[in-house]
Order: C-alpha cells, then structure tokens, then sequence
C-alpha cells in the first residue's frame, strides 16, 4: 500500500471523529510566506517530500500562481498529526493573500473554525493583516500567530536577542489590539488574544523549516539562544531536524483550534440567520452525522475529468454519492455523484463525509460558491460576497467569432467559481464585460480564459465602475403606466450608514426572519414603522412599502419589485448601480383587471416614478476610492506621496517604521490604474506598495457632469442628461 | 379629426358601413392600427389594407402609449381613422388616447362594432343584463402573482355571489413573450387551457360556457364543467370563457339546447 493511500485511509476513519477535527485556514498579507508554511505541513505530514518543501508550492495549483509566486485561489487540502497520543485529521484551506482576491479569504473563513494568522517578521502586520483577521474574526473564526522569516531577523539583520524580542512583541501587540478591537462587542468570545507564554504564538523560518513555540521548547529542551545559535553558523539543516516546523505549528493547530463539536454551537448563530429553535439548527450545533445534510459551499474548481467539484464545509448530516439535494436560490434538486476530500490538489473519492470536515463533491451542477445546499429546503447561509463588491470592469472579446459559446459558457463558469466577478454578457455585440476586485484579478482571470481553456481574446482598457446615490430627500413623485391607468406614488431619502454597512456585512437581510430584521433596523437607527414596512433590500437600496390596504396590489408587487431593480441596477445619471437609497411606496393606484396592470405598464411606471424620484433627491455619482500605503526609503517619500496626491489623493499620514517611511493615503481607483508602473520609476523602484478598495465616495460636483457624459457616450446612451439634473 | 374605428370581431367585412365610409374618408398615410389588445383572426393586415384600399401604419404598444404623436399629428392637420379589432372602446384602453387627443384640441369620434362582450350574450342565451365585472386571464409568465391572480377568482365569486355572470377575456400575448420583446411571439390563451386554470385554482365542478371564433361563419358554443371543458378542443382563436351565476330558466334551456350543457349543471333557479 502507498504512502498516500494510507493516509487516505488514516482521514477516512478520523473524518468520523470530530473531536479530533481541526478546520483551519492559513491567512496573511501577500508574500508573508503562506504557502511556503504550507509546504512545511505537507511534508510534516508525509505528503510531499522534505526535500522539495518550500520549493514545490503544492498548493499553487494553476499554472499561474507558480509563475507568479503568490497564491490565487483558495485550495484545500487535508493531513494527519499525530498530537498527545492522539491522531489528528486537519483540513486545511489556503487562501490568496493579494487584496484583488479578498472574496476567496471571506469565503474560505467560513468553512473553518481557526485561522493561523500568518505574519513577516520583518515587515509586521500589514493592511491585508488586518483584513483577513478582520475576516475571520467576524466569521467566529479563532486566531493564532505563526511570526515567519525570523531566520532574516537573525542572519540578514543580524539582530541581537534583546532587538529580536522587542521586534517579536511588537508584532505580537499589534495583532493582539487588532483581535481586541474587533472581539470587544462581542458577547460569544471572550478573550482570543494570542501570547507565547499560551502556546498560541510560534516563530520560524518556512523557508529553512524550523519553528519553535513556548511549548516546543519544553518538549525539545532548545531554546531561542540554541537556535539563534544555529541559524547563524548555518546549521539550518539540524535546526529543522530538532525542530520541525510542522510539528510546532500542528501541535499549536490541534491544542488552541477548536474541534467542530466546540466550534460549530459558537458559530452556527454568527453565520446562519434561519430560526435557531429548528431541528436543522439543532442538529448543526451538535455537529449530527445522522441529521438532515447541511453544506456550505466555499468554492467551484473544475477538474478535467469529473467536471465541476464543489467544495465546503460539511455542518451537519453526512454527505453520500446518489443523494439529492437542494441548492439555494435555485429550483429542484442536485444528485450527489461522488463525495471525496481534498489531498493537495488531487481529489481522493470516498464513501461518505460526515459532519465537520470539509468536502469535495461533483454533481451539484447549480451550485456557486457561496452556495448553502442541504437535503431538506432551509434557509441559506447568508450571503459572504457583500465585503468584495467588484470596482473594475474589462470587456473580453473572443477574437474568433466561433468561439464565442465557449467563452460564454467559459465567463460564466469564471462568475460561478468567483462570485466577487460579475459577468455581463452580450450576445448582440459579443463584447462582454468582467467586472471583479482590481486590475491584476481581471488580468489573472483573462489569461486562465486564454491558457487553459485556448481561447485567444481582446481585452479592453479597464473602467472604473461606479455607483449613483441620492443626497437629500425627495419630494413625491407619480409615476405612471404607459396606458395611464396605473399610478404610482414615490419618494426617495438616503438611507443611513450605519443601515448600509449592516447590509453589507448580510446582518440585515431578506434572508432573515422578519422581526429579527426589524430589530437589527432600529437598532441602526432605522424608526420602528418603517422597519415593519420593508418590503425588499435590493443591493443596498431599502424598498418600503407605507400602503394600506389597496387592492390588487399584493398581486403587482412582485411587478413593483422588477420595476424598482431595474430603476436601481441602472440609475438615472449614468445607467451605474445605486447604493444607498430608501424608497417609499406611499399610494398606488390599480387598473382593475390584471391585464391592463401587466409587466408592459407596471415596470416602466415603477422604473420611471424611482428615476424621476432619484433625481429629485439630487443623485450623484460616487466613484471607487482605494487605501493606499507606500513603504519607500526617506529619499524617495516626497516622490511616493506625490503620486498619491498627483491622483486627486490625499495623504493621512506619514510616519517612520524601522528604517522606511510610510506613506498612507486615499486614492480613487481610477487614477490608481497604472499605478505600479508609474510609483516604481517615481522611486526606483525602492517602494513597495498595497492598496485596498476602501468603498465609494462622491465625487465632486465639477467633475460630475463630465464623467457622467463620458460614461454615457461608452454606452451609447443619449448624452443629455434629464433637464431636472440641474443641480452641479 | 381623429376618428376611431371598431373593425369588429372576425374579418376584413366585420367593419360597418360607416366603419368603412370613415376610412375611406381618412386622409394618405393617416390610417392607424393596433392589433395589441386583440386581433382579426379571419384577416391579416394585408386583408385589410386590400379590402380597403389603404395603407394602415401598425402600431406596437409602446407606439400607442408613449409615442402617439404621429397620429396626433396627422389628426390635427386632416382626418385620421384609429383601428381596433371589436368595439374601439371595450376591454381596451384607448380612452386615454381619446382624452389625450382633446388635450391636444383635436376633435374625436368613435364608431362602434360588433364586440366580443355582445357576442357572448348573443350566441350563448345568456342574458346581457345578468353579467357582472368582466375579467381578464393573464399567462402565468405575464403577471407577477400565483397561477391565477385572486383578483380573477374574486371577480368570478363576487359576480356569483349576487347571481352574475362573468365574462373572462383570454390573454393574447403579440411581440412580448416570456423573455421580454420578441417580434415573432405570438400566443392566445385557449379555452380548454384557461379552463385548467380556473378548474385547478378555483372550482373544477364549476359550470363553464366556452365561445370560439365569435363573429365568425363557425363559431363553436360549449357548456360543461370546467374540468371537461379543460380536456376538450375548440380549435382556432379566438376563444372566450364565461363562468355562469344563477340561471334564469330561459337561459338554462338556451345552454342545454344550444351549448349542449349537461343537464345536471343547469338547474334554473
């Protein structure tokens, strides 16, 4: 029997015992040394060999990521250890650490109960530190630290012990008031902040192998003067001998990660809105094997020859070949057709996978990421895309009109493997558009289109993507239908921030059950008649319905609905998305019979009383802006900010770290486009740089009415504006 | 002068005389039509235009209701004729156009024809006097409610509830189907298809009378319960259902003897 069968086998009988289950992701700002530290698991594991650990980056599955040398996709992959006499099976997700891939990293917490947060010695925590603790720790998923390159603090910096420490507390203090920050309101946790003197903070090189933690150092009697010692005569090779790294980081995994039975009671409530007095409720919490099937669907990968697999987390019930099941937001059911789990990137067909491990499964061919999919109809996990809403968009053409259905079927595959793209298709001009997180996704998910699937495209120049929102209160405005014999009576107010993020982050949502909605309105700050009128939440537009008792009106509403997406999907000024609005509805009336208030007449009443309103509530354009920070040496910082200012940005903050100048600002992403090129001959190429999308801002009135035509013109719309558009 | 004229119920000579003097008054390029709301199975455009020696300028929905001025235009300057199929005013909205063309200080006219509404009365017995509110059976992908809107089957039981009969208009469906606009589509409601609705939303032991091809040289007259009818064919549009209240005796005998009604299903009161 093979090495790897035999592993297969060991997870096969552990997958049953969940109190030996650890569900983890590895999250950390890019290049902080993620998958190298994955490769050291792998290995510690039995599943690659030693040798080529560090090197063979197993987990950077396409073609792409190797090239690149950074993680794109989240992959996932499952391992043995062995931890107090005890087998351990821990399921591993990785995730992609560039900001452009942020909905992979929202997507992947979900499907674990710990996240090692991985962090550079010598750079520290960064903004995408931040981020994916931010991720985690909103998804109920508990932090610990692996501090990584230490072997530079020691052999490149040449550091002494006293240095070293204060350097490594400093890291430590830093994501601790991160955690602290964010877990203070939160009732469920108590404290989750890491320390060595707990075990919940291990240092080391993932390059050279070696780690060491509070609790290694009992077991190996070595401690940090030992290895110091080694690493700087280059004894690397005895260091990784006497202290692997996996087993310090798999002990840490096993011992402060909680199993699913601890994890899944905790979370269930953070990540799931359905009523928590159902037997599904129950039978998630207590992680039951013999309850209804409950996963959630964290990521779509195609395999070439099972097609497309579904993988995720597995939160009740087990998961069997020949089973139907339903997929949310879709009709009928799905037949399982294989169940297996993850080894590296191959997949290893098995029976059966019961609650609390993640699984890959083919034959849910309506499934997306993101998707709940369950033997009974339930309601769904909320949804996660919300955080990464896409601010870029491209449109792909297939330079050979033949294969355009391939592309089609190609983009639409894309949009269901990443639900942070969108995908606009247009038949009629065959120039389609791809909407996602940054420049390089769009640049990353055109060129898997040309490699792998062979299609040769013409990609055009990247636009911005913006959004339309009103600014004050409108006053009522009739709508009617083309035949004139329906009237609808409309006004439009701009919905509050704090109602906003909630709906962003999915904790107000259609989803829920209606009073737990209404309390989570008012508690934004929403008054509480309101509150009871909501009648859709459509992005982050807020429909209320303040009618009483007209008749007829309950069968249109779903008419009233359409009307109202379509208003909200294209605004009035420049045909982008609105965000922000709050709609009344406060009088309608009805044509008697059903026909004469039909699609043709109720949709573009609606559609039009929603414009006209917008525009009354002085609606303008809000364009994407993006955190910028820039680490360059002192020389170069004038150079580095005013690029920044060079870009209607503005600089916040400038300040000294270690021997770099930090430089921290705002930008908008349309003027960030082209950016690296143009900060690395600004500085010589000495800055490095992150940016993170940072929401949408107005912008301002003297630019309005020309990137409005603009946008216009690109659409071929007319480029007048209505003439009640007077107001920039 | 705008001038609007019912073309009545099956074919190019449903028109009246006065129907057709008018739009042999109408000036060139000023004879409009709109085949939206209901529609001359036994004549196509091109009938028409030949009968009449015209040419008509078909109208779509949107052409009517939000771009009406070239009509406007050619009946303020001259006289224009308006064309529907049946009575110009019934179970349509085009007094809307009427009012808006006075808006407008353009005098207007209507001149009348045969309409499904007296055809119903005409070829079933049932008396015109005994009909309550008339509704409309819309496509399920047409309408945003269940498979029938309440609104039909509260029609229909309010209309009973004092004895009335309900005339149900079936949806014609013209350029627009499921997946939004599309020239080709073309679809009418039939029958024994509105039939099923009613029988699986409402009543299928109800008694209903079916009219086929009113205004035509064979028109098709059946009473049965609505789960029969549902099973039956009439063949060619247009069809018409009408769910009965109570039956005055005379009204029973004339759907026994000329619908073929059951009679079990018409006990007169």
């Amino acid at each position: 029997m093979g090495r790897r069968k035999k592993i297969v086998e060991q997870c096969e009988r552990l997958m049953d015992e969940p109190e030996n289950i650890r569900n983890i992701a590895i999250a950390a700002h890019v290049d902080h040394g993620k998958t190298t530290l994955t490769d050291n698991l792998l290995a510690g594991a039995g599943m690659i060999s030693d040798e080529t650990a560090g090197e063979q980056l197993a987990m950077d599955t396409e073609e792409d990521e190797q090239e690149r040398g950074i993680t794109i996709d989240a992959a996932n992959v499952s391992m043995t250890h062995e931890y107090d006499g005890t087998n351990h099976l821990v399921n591993l997700i990785d995730t992609p650490g560039h900001v452009d891939f942020g909905g992979d990293v929202t997507r992947a917490m979900r499907a674990v109960d710990g996240a090692l947060v991985v962090v550079d010695a010598v750079e520290g925590a960064m903004p995408q530190t931040e981020t994916v603790v931010r991720q985690a720790l909103r998804e109920g998923v508990k932090p610990a630290l692996f501090i990584n390159k230490v072997d530079r603090l020691i052999s490149e910096l040449q550091e002494g012990p006293e240095e070293m420490q204060k350097r490594l507390l400093g890291v430590i203090n830093e994501v601790n008031e991160l955690i602290r920050g964010m877990t203070d309101e939160m009732d469920d946790i108590d404290d989750w902040t890491v320390s060595v003197e707990d075990g919940t903070v291990g240092f080391g090189s993932a390059l050279y192998k070696w780690g060491v933690s509070m609790p290694s150092m009992q077991r190996t009697g070595m401690d940090f003067g030992d290895i110091m010692e080694l690493e700087r005569n280059d004894e690397r090779q005895e260091l990784h001998e006497r202290t692997p790294l996996s087993d310090v980081v798999l002990d840490m995994v096993c011992e402060h990660f909680p199993d699913p039975i601890e994890a899944q009671p905790r979370r269930i409530p953070r990540i799931w809105r359905g009523d928590d007095e159902s037997d599904i409720a129950e039978s998630m919490r207590l992680v039951d094997e013999d309850g209804e099937v409950v996963l959630m669907v964290t990521d779509i990968g195609v395999d070439p020859h099972a097609g497309e697999i579904a993988a995720g987390r597995v939160f009740s019930g087990t998961l069997e070949k020949g089973q139907d099941l339903y997929v949310s937001g879709t009709a009928g059911t799905n037949r399982v057709q294989s169940v297996g789990i993850y080894m590296g990137g191959e997949r290893e067909e098995v029976e059966h996978v019961p609650a609390g491990n993640i699984a890959a499964v083919t034959g849910l061919k309506d499934a997306i990421a993101g998707s709940t999919v369950s033997s009974t109809e339930m309601t769904p996990f909320e949804s996660i895309e919300h955080i990464s809403e896409p601010v870029i968009t491209k449109s792909v053409e297939a330079k050979n009109m033949d294969d355009l259905p391939k592309l089609i079927e190609t983009l639409q595959q894309v949009a269901k493997e990443d639900p942070t793209i969108r995908i606009e298709i247009n038949e009629d001009t065959g120039e389609h558009l791809i909407s996602g997180q940054g420049e390089l996704h769009l640049e990353v998910i055109t060129q898997r289109i040309e490699r792998n699937q062979g299609i040769p495209v013409n990609t055009g120049e990247p636009i911005v993507v913006y959004r339309e929102a009103p600014t004050q209160e409108s006053r009522e405005v009739e709508g009617r239908s083309p035949n004139n014999h329906n009237r609808f009576y409309i006004t439009v107010e701009p919905l509050g921030e704090d109602i906003v993020e909630k709906i962003k982050l999915g904790d107000v949502s259609m989803d829920m059950p209606e009073q737990e909605r209404r309390e989570a309105l008012q508690e934004a700050g929403m008054d509480k008649d309101t509150s009871q009128n909501v009648e859709e939440i459509h992005n982050t537009n807020v429909f209320i319905d303040d009618t009483k008792g007209i008749q007829h009106l309950n069968e249109t509403m779903e008419l009233v609905n359409e009307g109202l997406q379509e208003a909200l999907d294209d605004g009035p000024l420049a045909a982008e998305p609105v965000q922000g609005a709050l709609i009344r509805l406060h009088d309608a009336r009805l044509h008697e019979d059903a026909i004469h208030r039909g699609p043709a007449q109720v949709i573009p009443a609606v559609r039009q009383a929603v414009h006209n309103a917008l525009i009354d509530a002085e609606i303008k354009l809000l364009e994407p802006i993006q955190d910028v920070r820039i680490d360059v040496p002192t020389e170069h910082m004038g150079a580095a900010s005013g690029e920044i200012q060079g870009r209607r940005g503005r600089v916040d903050d400038m300040y000294q770290e270690g021997d770099l100048m930090v430089v921290e600002g705002i930008a908008p992403v349309d003027e960030m486009i082209g950016f690296s090129s143009d900060i690395r001959s600004a500085t010589e190429g000495r800055a490095s740089w992150n940016t993170e999308n940072a929401g949408f801002r107005v912008l301002s009135d003297n630019m309005q009415r020309e990137i409005i035509t603009e946008i216009r013109e690109r659409k071929g719309m007319k480029t007048e504006l209505p003439e009640a558009v007077d107001y920039f | 002068m705008l001038t609007f004229v019912g073309l009545g119920l099956y074919d190019e000579s449903s028109i009246t005389v006065e129907g057709r003097d008018a739009i042999a008054d109408a000036d060139d390029g000023a004879v409009f039509a709109e085949f939206y709301t209901s529609h001359l199975v036994g004549a196509d455009v091109a009938d028409i235009e030949a009968y009449h020696g015209v040419e008509v300028d078909v109208r779509d929905r949107a052409g009517v209701e939000q771009e009406p001025a070239p009509i406007f235009d050619a009946a303020e300057s001259g006289d224009a004729v308006f064309l529907t199929a049946g009575d110009t005013m019934i179970s349509t909205t085009h007094v809307d156009l009427r009012l808006r063309a006075h808006e407008r200080g353009i005098e207007t006219r209507v001149i009348h024809a045969p309409t499904a509404e007296s055809a119903a009365s005409s070829l079933t017995g049932l008396q015109n006097y005994r009909f309550g509110k008339a509704t409309t059976l819309p496509f399920e992908w047409a309408h945003g409610a269940d498979v029938v809107p309440g609104s039909v089957t509260e029609t229909i039981e309010d209309n009973r509830a004092r004895g009335l009969h309900t005339l149900c208009y079936l949806d014609i469906k013209v350029g627009r189907g499921p997946e939004g606009a599309d020239p080709d589509f073309e679809e009418y409601m039939s029958a024994d298809y509105a039939a099923g609705l009613l029988a699986e939303a409402w009543d299928p032991d109800a008694l209903g009378v079916v009219v086929a091809r009113a205004g035509s040289p064979d028109p098709t007259v059946r009473a049965d319960r609505l789960a029969a009818l549902a099973d039956a064919d009439f063949g060619d549009p247009l069809h018409m259902l009408i769910v009965p209240g109570d039956l005055h005796h005379v009204e029973a005998e004339a759907l026994r003897g000329l619908a073929g009604a059951p009679a079990d299903l018409t006990t007169a009161e």
